[in-house]
């Protein structure tokens, strides 16, 4: 192949053989290809769903350090009439709480009125959400469950299925399930809109799955990843270099014996190219409407609403482009999180006036687009909150019943499933836990949750582990 | 009772043998399988199965038949007629007297799931009926059967080398055992690989390094009988062959510096950890040492000893039990710490036996032959053990500092006697005392570490404090030897049973602290554990009566033990430890010697001890296991710590001896030559390191989940030649890389049709040809450095901190570390478990979570861009291009030059055109000399020759 005559084009395999330098015959070239296209595939080609799915893409707004679900979405009077009680006294038996420093009977600091046609109890906390337009299109779970009070395990639990370190996230099952429609971004996209939750980027890994599979975080900056902008200053310099990297790697082939991973790797390359392209096209937004952007509040007197507005038009654009998996992280600075210890009302406050807007207007988006009958939109926290007061004016974590909800693809709006006690405590009725919202999330993609396996340490492990019902009750 | 039950449910299996058969729709059995089955199993099993400890109602409901005879109250299932069915009825909670699961209501949606599977006739798979045998445990699970049954459990027995045709191609015996399958394929070996490719290939395997251009050149010339083994002998006598080696170990016991978790808050001193394993592969430590070690380092008698230094080598070994995760403020702090061991235990399991143990945390093993007592009775020997922050002592000043003292003290003490001091102290036992250390030594139970802690005797002698020359009879004094002597002293454990916990002591800068189920965070994170840990004492010199309470209350009932650590220049007296007895803490003892004059004569003799220890250089410690109180531990039913079951004693796994004893006992166990695993496992993971892909594929697991092996008989070999060879890895290594197997090409036989290939071995199983592999993260990085001119050569100490991008946010961040790693290679990188360096991850270093002897080999853009674009590469090839730019010589010779140091090879006249033709280009379009040979060596850098070995 040394002949000084270097192809232009990627030079594949396929093209070597057709050369005929490797000099054998026709049917041993036709075996070794056939052997050669199932030994080198790419691992985020779009495969088959188990069946027809209502959702093609999803977006994971996730609420992190668990939004009070009694001052939001789950209304509870009795609060009102108990407020100020020993709530050892009017709730009974108390389970451990995170910081151990059990206040009295707390009531919502804010009103709660029936919205839409569906009634949804919506508190005034969420004003834009509450518009009849959007809350419709909304199915709560009022009844969820985590298993772990302390945010680390629980966050690994929301975002794995397991309270351990290391397990894949969700986002990484899906691509590894789904595969990827756009070899020039990452299947799975984390918009980090300033916090990663406490467990870290290990939230969004994708533990025992190929690393292609993880998570890639993306700020909204103008350089939203690592390592995107070449380093050389005119373009085409870059592409010299490319070009002559391509005709030397050409040796490399020859002498691996036309090795797949060798290929895969110089094909790479090309791929890497197109997505320092496509990643800024990603983030340029002028050629979005004025009232788009203002839909989405990057016009706000809020710095973080303009952020987490920026972040939902991204996951907006993202889904055009065929990214399938997209979790936004929330902006800091909003009083730690979603994670009222104290002062709740000036957090959740500030919590609210983020998120409300931007979340409203990429509901309203997506149906404007006739995109959102195939995005799942999900909102959820990896715990709520308790009906009584950490000292006097927060709240501490609360595993044993909090409220998600979904909207979009496949899921009927206006749903609501599952009840907390009086006090909005504990899950009483339809009690569901984090596996089931995956397996449903899941579902929805067109995957079976018990049948996306992969063989690691003796067992075939699955996002569900050995649980997961769908929660039929919102299903479309 | 229950004999006419077991009757019945035999008949109907006899009767009815078409039954099951014909309600096996599939998707009525999946139903089953995924709905109805796992509840059963999770809600039900653990009162109503074949290996339930009491089975209650006289019901089982692990088999149709069983539900179907039912128990207590008669027929549980009606096949078809839910309102007819007991089981339906107790699961809807409407009856008072019949309500399952006792304790809880099953979700309506699932008692849903059951009413539909009892009307669709109740599926369930033909399977045998699950029965009780007289001990009560159900025939589902025989170990000795598994045992019996799965290859890696048998004995090794090495295997005659086998005949093969091609009698002169095995240059070593192992090479006959492969050259025999591959003849037996009807295939035929690979032709020799050139010189260079053998050496760029051993070099990267062995020390992780490309060869220089100077290396290259010798062994391309020598030409003499031992020239392959002479580069071999010198590699594996570079120090950089245990910086290598020492990653593999990393990867299996998730090696980290920080804890995880919300603010990943740091182990310290883990590097001392690695810097033992660098060490340890290089002086090429029989494994069996090393695997001792490891698991009992501390309690060897005659550890191995650092031979420049002096300090013990053996007990660093330990540090591995303690590298796991961890979080703060654990609501169950119980059920943390059975996580903790889970993992403790996977590490050890999968690490030197390739067993999945933790698989039975939660019931008996699934498919191999250990059981949930095995499991739990090797949690016991943690309980029986504790962390400590362990002295080490270079030079062993410390030790004999405190020798030598310990002769003057005794003159000394002559002395202070002679001149009339006789205070002795009053033995005395009082209620609520937990302590009282009237012997004036450490007591029984109790353990220390380091050369602080001593007890002072029952009369009064001298301490080596002027200032406070006189020790205390009947205590335990962390100055008697000196302020500056370092240590820690546990007491024994017991169940908690009071809320405080007084301890009479002087001293400052010591902490004293309780540690409840081995829970450690307390010193980064006092949440839900106020008050346990008193730090920094300071009693201003006389006793004064310290309370440990706080959070203690919470804690009543679980186990603790009481730690008192000095590691400072600071020293205890303590007393005396007592739990309340009312609320007064009792009074104080009398102090001796208060207005007894100490003899300028004695004063000499104190204040040359004193000289001593102020020469001492500063401490060091390390990560490291101590031994605590012996105990057993309870099975937790289910895996839930709040489910105890029986009381286990600490002992091995069953179906490889299940010996008792300690520690020390277990690790013996491991290494024994009985022991089929041990040998095995490591000689395929060295195999696995050398070839690719181990004998047997998945490293970390021989059960019967893994993969069987592909050359059984060479593993047996293997196996027994490791262990004929004292377990020496440097002479399997050797072995290994000197094989005709090891020096074949990478490209297979011209001979073989690749037609034919691709029938009988696609995945090329049978090593008719090397395997072309990607360098790992490390080696590429360390590669950059080499020829850019840059690597820094030094060894060991605290780790370079991570490079921090912009992208890398999050809790317990710490100060970035800079860009290019201090040059240094890239095992002495930090490992921060929030804060993984991206150029790592990206080349699949592992996550340290549990053990990784296969790392995955991913392929992928983003690997691209990091070479294309990231700052670390970009940077190293414009010092490259300083460097070929200073060179002497032609340009052609420079490209020459810069190929030789990142390929191993000159480049070809046609690459030499291009390249050539490219600088032409470049300079056309305006760039200067400098940034086109910057360019270039960028380029270089980026050739997938430089990451691929063939």
């Amino acid at each position: 192949m040394h002949c000084g005559n270097f192809s232009k084009g990627p030079t594949s395999r396929r093209e070597m053989l057709k050369k005929g330098a490797m000099g054998f015959g026709g049917v041993a070239l036709q075996a070794m290809m056939a052997d050669q296209l199932q030994a080198s595939p790419n691992p985020l080609a779009p495969k088959v769903p188990h069946f027809v799915p209502k959702a093609k893409n999803v977006i994971f707004l996730y609420m992190d350090g668990g939004p009070s679900h009694v001052d939001t979405f789950d209304y509870k009077p009795l609060l009102e009439k108990y407020h100020g009680r020993d709530p050892r006294e009017v709730i009974g038996e108390l389970a451990p709480t995170q910081f151990d420093n059990v206040g009295k009977v707390l009531r919502s600091q804010w009103d709660f009125k029936q919205r839409g046609e569906s009634g949804a109890w919506v508190s005034d906390l969420f004003p834009h959400l509450a518009q009849k337009k959007v809350i419709d299109e909304i199915a709560f779970v009022k009844s969820m469950t985590s298993k772990f009070s302390e945010h680390t395990f629980a966050n690994y639990y929301l975002h794995t299925g397991s309270g351990l370190q290391g397990r894949p996230s969700m986002g990484a099952w899906t691509g590894y399930g789904l595969g990827s429609e756009n070899e020039n971004l990452p299947g799975f996209v984390v918009l980090n809109g300033g916090l990663v939750p406490p467990g870290g980027l290990d939230c969004f890994g994708s533990g025992f799955l190929p690393a292609s599979y993880e998570g890639s975080v993306f700020l909204p900056q103008d350089q939203p990843i690592a390592n995107i902008k070449p380093t050389e200053g005119q373009p085409d310099a870059q592409r010299r270099k490319l070009d002559l990297i391509r005709d030397l790697d050409q040796s490399a082939l020859l002498e691996s014996g036309f090795d797949p991973a060798v290929e895969t790797a110089i094909r790479n390359y090309e791929t890497a190219y197109r997505m320092q392209t496509s990643v800024p096209d990603l983030m340029d937004l002028r050629g979005e409407a004025d009232s788009v952007k203002k839909l989405y509040g990057l016009d706000s007197d809020f710095k973080n609403t303009q952020t987490f507005g920026l972040q939902c038009l991204l996951a907006r654009r993202l889904v055009e482009r065929g990214v399938r998996f997209i979790e936004l992280t929330c902006p800091g600075g909003n009083g730690d999180r979603w994670d009222q210890h104290r002062n709740l009302l000036d957090g959740h406050n500030k919590n609210c006036k983020t998120v409300d807007q931007p979340i409203a207007a990429l509901i309203t988006d997506l149906r404007r687009l006739g995109m959102l009958e195939s995005t799942l939109v999900v909102w959820a926290g990896e715990f709520g909150r308790t009906p009584f007061a950490q000292g006097t004016d927060g709240r501490d974590h609360n595993p044993f019943g909090f409220t998600v909800w979904m909207a979009g693809g496949g899921i009927k709006g206006g749903a609501s499933v599952g009840l907390t006690d009086d006090w909005g405590y504990k899950a009483v009725s339809d009690r569901f836990e984090i596996h089931d919202l995956h397996a449903t999330m899941l579902h929805l993609l067109g995957v079976e949750h018990t049948k996306s396996t992969f063989r690691f340490s003796g067992r075939d492990m699955r996002l569900t582990d050995v649980h997961g019902h769908l929660i039929k009750e919102i299903l479309a | 009772m229950t004999r006419s039950f077991f009757l019945i449910a035999g008949l109907l299996l006899f009767v009815l043998p078409g039954r099951a058969e014909d309600l096996s729709s599939a998707g009525g059995l999946e139903f089953f399988e995924t709905r109805i089955r796992p509840v059963l199993a999770e809600k039900c099993y653990k009162c109503h199965a074949a290996d339930s400890e009491k089975l209650k109602g006289g019901l089982q409901v692990d088999h149709r038949d069983h539900l179907m005879a039912g128990g207590d109250t008669g027929a549980a299932l009606e096949p078809g007629d839910v309102k007819g069915s007991l089981l339906i009825e107790s699961l809807r909670y409407k009856n008072q007297d019949l309500q399952m699961p006792p304790k809880e209501r099953l979700n309506a949606k699932v008692v849903k799931d059951f009413e539909r599977w009892v009307a669709d006739g109740a599926p369930w798979p033909d399977e045998p009926v699950p029965l009780r045998d007289s001990a009560g445990h159900g025939e589902g699970f025989d170990l000795e059967k598994r045992r019996s049954e799965h290859w890696s459990w048998r004995p090794v027995i090495r295997p005659v080398e086998p005949k093969v045709s091609r009698e002169t191609w095995p240059r070593q015996d192992l090479d006959k055992f492969v050259l025999r399958e591959i003849e037996s394929a009807g295939l035929r070996p690979a032709e020799e690989a050139t010189r260079r490719v053998w050496l760029r290939r051993v070099y990267f395997d062995l020390i992780g390094l490309p060869p220089t251009p100077e290396a290259i050149e010798s062994f391309e010339a020598d030409f003499s009988p031992d020239d392959y083994e002479e580069v071999v002998n010198e590699l594996l006598a570079s120090p950089a062959f245990g910086e290598k080696w020492a990653r593999h170990w990393m990867d299996l016991v998730r090696y980290a510096e920080t804890y995880g978790h919300e603010f990943d808050y740091p182990i310290a001193f883990a590097h001392e950890y690695r810097d033992y394993l660098i060490r340890a592969f290089n002086a090429d430590v029989p494994y069996d040492q090393f695997v001792t070690e490891q698991i009992a380092g501390d309690l060897l008698e005659g550890p191995r000893r650092n031979p420049e230094e002096g300090y013990d080598e053996s007990i660093l070994g330990t540090a591995f039990w303690y590298l796991h995760e961890a979080t703060h403020a654990p609501t169950d702090v119980l059920a943390n710490e059975s996580d903790i061991m889970d993992n403790q235990i996977d590490v050890f399991g999968k690490s030197f036996l390739a067993l999945t143990i933790s698989c039975a945390r939660c019931h008996d093993h699934k498919f191999d032959a250990v059981s949930t007592a095995d499991y739990y009775a090797m949690t016991a020997y943690l309980h029986s053990s504790a962390r400590q922050d362990y002295p080490m002592d270079p030079g062993r000043g410390r030790e004999m500092a405190r020798e030598q003292m310990a002769g003057l003290k005794q003159k000394a003490d002559l002395m202070l006697e002679a001149a009339g001091m006789a205070e002795t102290v009053p033995s005395s036992q009082r209620e609520g005392v937990f302590e009282d250390f009237s012997a004036g030594e450490i007591p029984e139970g109790w353990s220390s570490s380091g050369a602080a802690f001593a007890g002072s005797g029952q009369k009064v002698g001298v301490r080596f404090n002027s200032e406070s020359p006189l020790s205390i009879p009947g205590t335990i004094d962390s100055g008697l030897f000196g302020k500056a002597q370092v240590g820690s002293l546990r007491s024994p454990s017991f169940t908690l049973s009071s809320d405080r916990i007084f301890v009479k002591a002087r001293g400052e800068k010591v902490s004293v602290r309780v540690i409840v189920d081995n829970y450690q965070m307390t010193k980064f994170n006092g949440l839900l554990f106020k008050g346990i840990e008193i730090n920094d004492i300071d009693s201003k010199n006389e006793f004064k009566w310290m309370t440990l309470g706080g959070n203690l209350d919470k804690y009543i009932g679980h186990q603790v033990y009481l730690e008192i650590v000095d590691s400072g220049d600071g020293d205890i007296i303590i007393d005396e430890i007592r739990f309340p007895n009312g609320n007064a803490a009792p009074p104080g003892k009398v102090e001796a010697g208060e207005d007894f004059k100490v003899s300028e004569e004695v004063l000499a003799v104190i204040r040359q001890g004193e000289e001593m220890v102020t020469k001492l250089s500063k401490p060091r410690f390390a990560v490291a296991m101590a031994e605590g109180t012996a105990e057993g531990a309870q099975v937790h039913v289910r895996g839930s710590s709040r489910n105890l079951g029986e009381e286990v004693p600490r002992r091995f796994l069953t179906a490889l001896g299940g010996g008792a004893g300690d520690r020390l006992d277990l690790a013996q166990q491991v290494v024994n030559s009985e022991n089929p695993l041990t040998s095995r496992v490591m000689v395929n993971r060295i195999w696995h390191h050398l070839f690719g892909r181990g004998l047997v594929p998945s490293v970390d697991d021989f059960g019967p989940m893994g993969q069987p092996a592909s050359h059984p008989k060479l593993l047996d070999w293997l196996a027994s030649e490791f262990v004929e060879q004292d377990w020496s890895i440097k002479q399997l290594i050797r072995q290994m890389v000197l094989s005709s197997t090891y020096r074949q090409s990478s490209s297979s036989h011209p001979d073989v049709s690749p037609g034919a290939l691709a029938e009988v071995d696609p995945d090329n199983e049978l090593l008719s040809r090397m395997p072309v592999r990607r360098l790992v993260g490390e080696a590429i990085r360390d590669s950059i450095l080499t020829v850019s001119g840059q690597l820094d050569a030094a060894m060991y100490g605290p780790s370079i901190p991570t490079y921090r991008t912009e992208f890398m946010t999050g809790r317990g961040g710490r100060k970035s570390g800079p860009v290019d790693g201090a040059r240094r290679r890239s095992v002495y990188g930090a490992v921060y478990r929030n804060f993984l360096s991206p150029f790592m991850l990206t080349y699949d270093v592992p996550n340290p979570f549990g053990p990784k002897g296969r790392r995955s080999v991913s392929n992928v853009p983003a690997q691209s861009l990091v070479m294309m674009n990231d700052p670390f590469v970009v940077e190293q090839s414009r010092l490259w291009a300083e460097l070929i730019e200073e060179s002497e010589g032609t340009s052609t010779e420079k490209i020459e030059g810069m190929y030789l140091a990142a390929l191993g090879r000159p480049p070809s006249g046609e690459e030499m055109g291009r390249v050539q033709a490219y600088m032409e280009a470049a300079a056309a379009a305006g760039s200067d000399a400098e940034q086109i040979w910057a360019d270039l060596g960028h380029v270089v850098l980026n050739m997938k020759e430089f990451i691929y070995i063939y």
